[in-house]
């Protein structure tokens, strides 16, 4: 499908790998703020770091001087990584104003992202978000007085909506608000929920429940139910054939096998292993020195099955495994 | 980043088309491009190079009747065609077989019939890739229509004992229909349908898979096979396929067989020889690697090696800048948000899943080729190392213990 990366994203790319002077890979060492994004299982994960100017009286007034990451994730992912160091170190933000910063800013920074790696330029803002957080706490700085309210609904109180990348409603609902997601699809590519399975899209308290829900009426139109897939058709009918019952029946053929085939095959030093027994057909492997042996079909032919049609059934078939 | 040299190991995508297999097609885009089917005598010489072309489709194959060669668009329109096929051919039986890794052409197809009420069981694969014989067996009931088996897996190159499950299947109940798709198999490994598989009842595989260029498939469809044909409107291949014969396409497939025949047990020792090598250095070179299906069976010419703690896409990206075509089973490059289908059923840890790397090879890689890659690979590798928050750079190994997951 090839990259359909803006000039700018290869750009900081490729700066980033091959470690230039002047990028931000890397990991401060006794940062003032920390925050963290994604995992490893779901493909693409950040560590951002950062260190402020202290303010001497004034937490709040606090400004960013460096900021670091280190990002698991494709080409987009690291680049958005770098554009978020990159606006915040050129910006003298403070951290409270860094919270401005959003998933948009970053694409605009990289000159674009396709659709399906938005997700990419969200994750930095979650971790910047989620470093700011870090930042509040260290220095005692009230975040719900300034009229900020984030992180308490990153915990794991909320119910999970999407089982595959572990999203939760309330996050979901705060992100379908803030990135004006109105249908699947762009949740999808904004925030992975919904990508894996797809199990959560319309059912019940599902996605789309979630997308009416937070555009009560408005939403967009609602894509096409998928067919509920009829229940089996098939039955299985089990004509038992024989007088016995098949735990009877397997019995009798593992006590035929005993008796009479393996003395045989142990003088030569191999076995016979019974894989499965299935209505009147025995499957059966040889093992140790018969294994792999070129007479081993006739020996099952001949000798195997004429032995349990004489002794268990005549319409016994053996089927070699 | 642009570089003229081009190292192309990406085999199992698609392959160049050989030198001989164009110039053998040429003549029937200017000379002889008549319709195989007219009357006069130019189009009978087209015909004749037609039903020739198809008996030496058959032959390479060890098919015997050259009437049981379906020619197709691809691999994917001999899939559904097949799976389709039999469907409709038996409405009264309603199961089908098939594996958890087979390619998106049969995987698809399985999952719209169970849409329409079809039972579909789906066998899993172990960490090597190998299905389990006991499971495939108890799956098989007398409602079972279809059993439809990959010959080698795509991505891994992992060989499924096809000879065996056919033989197993057609011995419990010969009405169930066995298909295999073998697009990865025709031309790299031999294939004989009367001798080495009598009990494969259809076989699918296309073309540029083997040197010949896109757009031409085959179905192998075995006389007395009960399916239904998919495309109607002429009596072409016996009203079984309808539609004007492709011939330049068909002559271009029947050249790449010759050749693949040719070659094939040199190819085989040769690719085997540079696949191993680059298998082998990469894992000593590079640490935290890890080959998927190594256990197994495997094609000779594919490499699936994982790096822990690194993306797939980043790395394929890189390579991509040195002229280097290769692929990734990462969810980045998959075109969804998951990992390759095949790696998760084989139980691919977390940590290696999205920084897999396929390499496929083909008889035009050289052991220069091998070098640069080995040359190439490991900075790669250590560049995106560098940024994982799961690398600690210090000691060159995976942080204890890892962060989220």
């Amino acid at each position: 499908m090839g990259w359909e990366y803006s000039e700018k994203t290869k750009q900081l790319f490729m700066d980033a790998v091959q470690g230039k002077p002047g990028t931000h890979l890397g990991e401060i060492e006794n940062p003032d703020g920390v925050g963290e994004h994604g995992s490893i299982a779901c493909g693409d994960a950040m560590r951002f770091t950062f260190r402020v100017k202290r303010h001497p009286s004034d937490p709040v007034q606090d400004v960013i001087t460096e900021a670091r990451y280190l990002t698991f994730g494709c080409t987009s992912a690291i680049a958005s990584s770098e554009a978020l160091c990159e606006i915040i170190e050129s910006g003298s933000y403070s951290p409270v104003a860094a919270l401005k910063i959003q998933n948009k800013d970053i694409v605009d920074y990289l000159e674009g992202l396709p659709e399906q790696k938005i997700h990419c330029s969200v994750m930095g803002a979650e971790a910047l978000e989620a470093a700011v957080y870090n930042w509040a706490q260290r220095r005692g700085v009230d975040l719900k007085k300034l009229g900020i309210n984030i992180h308490d609904d990153e915990t794991a109180e909320g119910r999970v909506v999407c089982k595959c990348f572990s999203i939760t409603e309330p996050y979901l609902k705060r992100k379908i608000r803030e990135l004006n997601l109105r249908t699947i699809p762009q949740i999808t590519s904004a925030l992975k929920a919904g990508g894996g399975c797809m199990s959560c899209h319309h059912v019940p308290g599902g996605l789309q429940d979630i997308l009416d829900e937070v555009w009560s009426g408005q939403a967009a139109a609602a894509a096409a139910k998928p067919l509920v897939p009829l229940s089996s058709l098939t039955i299985e009918h089990r004509t038992d054939i024989t007088e016995l019952s098949p735990f009877q029946f397997a019995k009798k053929v593992e006590r035929v096998i005993d008796e009479f085939v393996r003395p045989g095959l142990a003088r030569d030093g191999g076995d016979i292993e019974i894989v499965d027994i299935k209505e009147t057909i025995i499957y059966c492997g040889m093992r140790g020195a018969c294994k792999g042996c070129a007479g081993a079909t006739r020996t099952m032919k001949l000798m195997v099955e004429r032995i349990l049609k004489e002794q268990v059934d005549e319409r016994i078939r053996v089927i070699e495994v | 980043m642009e570089t003229a040299k081009i190292v192309y190991l990406d085999n199992n995508a698609t392959t160049r088309v050989a030198p001989e297999v164009y110039e053998a097609m040429i003549p029937y885009f200017t000379e002889d491009y008549f319709n195989p089917s007219s009357m006069y005598e130019p189009a009978r010489k087209t015909g004749l190079a037609l039903a020739e072309a198809r008996k030496n489709v058959a032959d390479c194959i060890g098919c015997t009747d050259p009437k049981e060669i379906i020619f197709t668009g691809c691999a994917t329109e001999s899939n559904n065609a097949a799976i389709f096929g039999a469907a409709r051919g038996n409405p009264e039986r309603r199961h089908i077989i098939t594996t958890t890794v087979e390619h998106p052409a049969v995987l698809e197809v399985c999952r719209e019939l169970e849409r329409e009420g079809y039972r579909v069981t789906w066998l899993n694969v172990d960490r090597d890739g190998n299905l389990n014989m006991r499971e495939f067996i108890q799956a098989l009931s007398p409602a079972t229509l279809l059993v439809s088996i990959m010959h080698a897996n795509n991505e891994t190159g992992v060989v499924f004992p096809i000879d065996q499950l056919s033989r197993i299947t057609k011995q419990t109940d010969p009405s169930i229909i066995f298909h295999t798709d073998a697009t990865q198999t025709v031309g790299k490994l031999p294939i004989n349908l009367v001798n080495g598989l009598p009990y494969v009842d259809m076989l699918s595989f296309s073309g540029h898979k083997l040197h010949a260029p896109k757009g031409v498939g085959v179905l192998f469809l075995r006389r007395g096979t009960r399916a239904r044909p998919y495309l109607f409107g002429g009596h072409q291949a016996e009203g079984r396929r309808a539609g004007t014969e492709n011939v330049p396409y068909i002559i271009g497939i029947s050249k790449a067989l010759c050749l693949a025949m040719e070659h094939m047990k040199e190819d085989e020792a040769r690719i085997g020889h540079l696949r191993d090598r680059l298998e082998k250095s990469l894992l000593e070179k590079i640490p935290s690697s890890q080959v998927s299906g190594k256990g197994a069976a495997r094609l000779p010419n594919t490499l699936n090696i994982s790096f822990h703690y690194i993306e797939g896409e980043g790395m394929l990206f890189q390579l991509s800048g040195h002229g280097i075509c290769a692929s990734s089973g990462s969810a980045c490059t998959s075109g969804s948000l998951e990992p390759s289908h095949v790696l998760r059923a084989m139980k691919v840890p977390f940590t290696a899943i999205h920084g897999s790397l396929r390499f496929s090879l083909s008889r035009y890689n050289t052991d220069e080729d091998i070098d640069y890659v080995l040359e190439v690979l490991p900075s790669v590798v250590a560049n995106l190392r560098k940024l994982s928050p799961y690398w600690d750079n210090a000691k060159n190994a995976p942080r204890q213990p890892p962060h989220g997951g």
